[in-house]
């Protein structure tokens, strides 16, 4: 598939909202640099999951690891990790696709910019399939386990960001052991809740978020990314004994 | 995640910049080789402390290779590794790209034996013991603001007001430099500007080429087989290397420059030629 990559006039414009709607886009030379770039297949995939349910959301992100793990990786990853691709993709080839699973994009154009042309970043839902894909993908093979571990992901979301946010932190080996080590001791749920006991720790902290910034003020003291499982695992708990009771973590080990 | 300011250790740290140790630093120098699906890194370092280099040898310390462009890549390091290969789909080069080594200590480490740091450390060495996982050293960092994957991609243009000529043709680490000592050298806003610069275009592949064939790594007294040249490691000889292949140019000769430029620049000359004959033309 033969993509023409647009330029950078395309981003906060009026009327190329306005142009998409009217699909009269792909023949204005205006919107577009010399470039062309081909990729061998580029099937649809959920490419934003707020404002759904929990459990809808959960399927979304399933789909679509699973669609990008499978189709999207094998391009260089200068490809699958720029922006302007992406944006070029969506408004040329999934028009159809994007008008029918999110209709509000018509309805303004800040929907519109929020959901087809967002920012490649952490927030992004591409961006953060595409670096949990490649993540997954490389580090399990069996088909199924990835599908569990695709799983751990989702159910740990604030995790995960949090993790793909930090530069210290954006490691395919560090994240999969942090939530392989969250899985295995069942910790989800702690980790998830709001800590209430104290009001020194800005908004909305949470003890898993606060674990991972126990790991980032000690670096580089404790070079945590570079380590094996077992030995972030030691740590992680006495991280976590910061936030939570000896008696409640006793429970959970 | 790369360490490039000097940070604050309460212990001392091997860095190129920081003077806890006596002399000495943590060298680090990164050549990039690349085929369609892979890119390759050649290191070559030097932990400029037998300290260190000890605890290396012993597995009391492990060497790291850290990549870092759009998130980071760790590599153990074996001693004795020098190379580490990794997949195009897996690493991006074209953004910036930043490449570091570093020790961490695998065990809590004395420092009483350690006579490569500097006196105020070894006043209360006896004392110091670093943690398990900390950092015992960082190297200099080197960049990559690309990779070679675009070999006709070879000028670079510059505007020098303080130069002492109108023009210089300069040979970059990556690109062939023209600088101007004003805009107006260039024709900016004449039709046809680009085209009538194709001149510096061919002075820069002259200096370039010339450079190339008389190097003695690729040949003999100014000729040079392409054959038997491997990839170059300098970047932009790399760069005409492989321009030159794929414009089937099987030798380069100081005598024959003309020719290889004729073959490889894409009617440079008869481009210009065409484009002051238009300009005349039109009464310009």
């Amino acid at each position: 598939m033969e993509i023409k990559l647009l330029n950078k006039s395309y981003k906060k414009n009026e009327q190329f909202y306005n142009d998409f709607l009217n699909d009269t886009i792909e023949n204005n030379d205006d919107y577009f640099t010399d470039e062309i770039v081909y990729i061998k297949e580029a099937p649809d995939f959920p490419i934003y999951m707020a404002k759904r349910s929990e459990e809808v959301r959960k399927q979304l992100f399933l789909e679509a690891f699973e669609t990008v793990g499978n189709h999207y990786l094998d391009s260089n990853r200068e490809l699958h990790f720029d922006e302007q691709f992406w944006h070029s993709l969506l408004v040329l080839k999934k028009r159809d696709f994007l008008l029918r699973e999110y209709p509000e994009i018509t309805e303004s154009i800040t929907n519109f910019n929020n959901i087809v042309l967002k920012n490649f970043d952490w927030e992004n839902y591409i961006y953060k399939t595409v670096i949990g894909a490649e993540y997954i993908t490389d580090l399990v093979e069996d088909e199924a386990k990835r599908k569990y571990y695709n799983e751990v992901i989702v159910d740990n979301l604030d995790l995960y960001n949090y993790m793909i946010k930090y530069e210290v932190f954006r490691n395919k080996q560090f994240v999969f052991n942090i939530l392989s080590i969250v899985d295995e001791l069942e910790l989800s749920s702690v980790l998830k809740k709001k800590i209430t006991w104290r009001d020194d720790l800005g908004d909305d902290p949470r003890v898993g978020r606060q674990v991972l910034l126990e790991f980032n003020k000690a670096y580089p003291v404790v070079m945590s990314p570079m380590l094996e499982k077992e030995e972030l695992k030691e740590i992680f708990m006495e991280y976590l004994g910061y936030y939570v009771e000896d008696a409640d973590l006793k429970v959970l080990v | 995640m790369i360490y490039k300011k000097d940070a604050n250790f309460p212990y001392p740290v091997l860095t190129n910049t920081s003077n806890s140790y006596e002399s000495g630093g943590f060298m680090l120098n990164v050549n990039l080789k690349e085929n369609t699906d892979t890119y390759r890194f050649d290191i070559e370092y030097e932990v400029e402390s037998d300290f260190l280099k000890q605890l290396i040898a012993r597995k009391q310390a492990q060497l790291f290779l850290i990549i870092q462009s759009k998130d980071n890549k760790f590599f153990k390091l074996q001693p004795d590794e020098r190379a580490i290969e990794i997949a195009k789909s897996r690493l991006s080069i074209n953004t910036r790209t930043s490449i570091q080594m570093s020790i961490q200590a695998t065990t809590n480490i004395s420092f009483r034996d350690n006579e490569d740091i500097n006196d105020f450390y070894q006043e209360f060495k006896n004392d110091i013991v670093v943690p398990k996982h900390a950092l015992l050293g960082f190297s200099n960092t080197v960049i990559f603001e690309g990779s070679s994957t675009k070999p006709f991609d070879l000028f670079e243009r510059k505007i020098d007001a303080t130069l002492k000529s109108d023009i210089k043709v300069e040979l970059g680490s990556e690109m062939i430099v023209i600088h101007y000592k004003n805009e107006d050298l260039q024709f900016t806003g004449m039709p046809m500007s680009g085209t009538l610069n194709n001149p510096y275009i061919y002075m820069g592949l002259q200096k370039a080429l010339h450079r190339f064939a008389t190097n003695p790594e690729y040949g003999e007294d100014g000729h040079v087989y392409l054959d038997d040249v491997e990839l170059p490691t300098d970047q932009l000889d790399a760069k005409l290397y492989r321009l030159m292949k794929a414009k089937m140019v099987y030798e380069l000769d100081v005598d024959s420059l003309d020719e290889v430029i004729y073959k490889i620049s894409d009617r440079v000359i008869e481009k210009y030629a065409t484009a002051v004959k238009g300009l005349e033309a039109s009464g310009d």
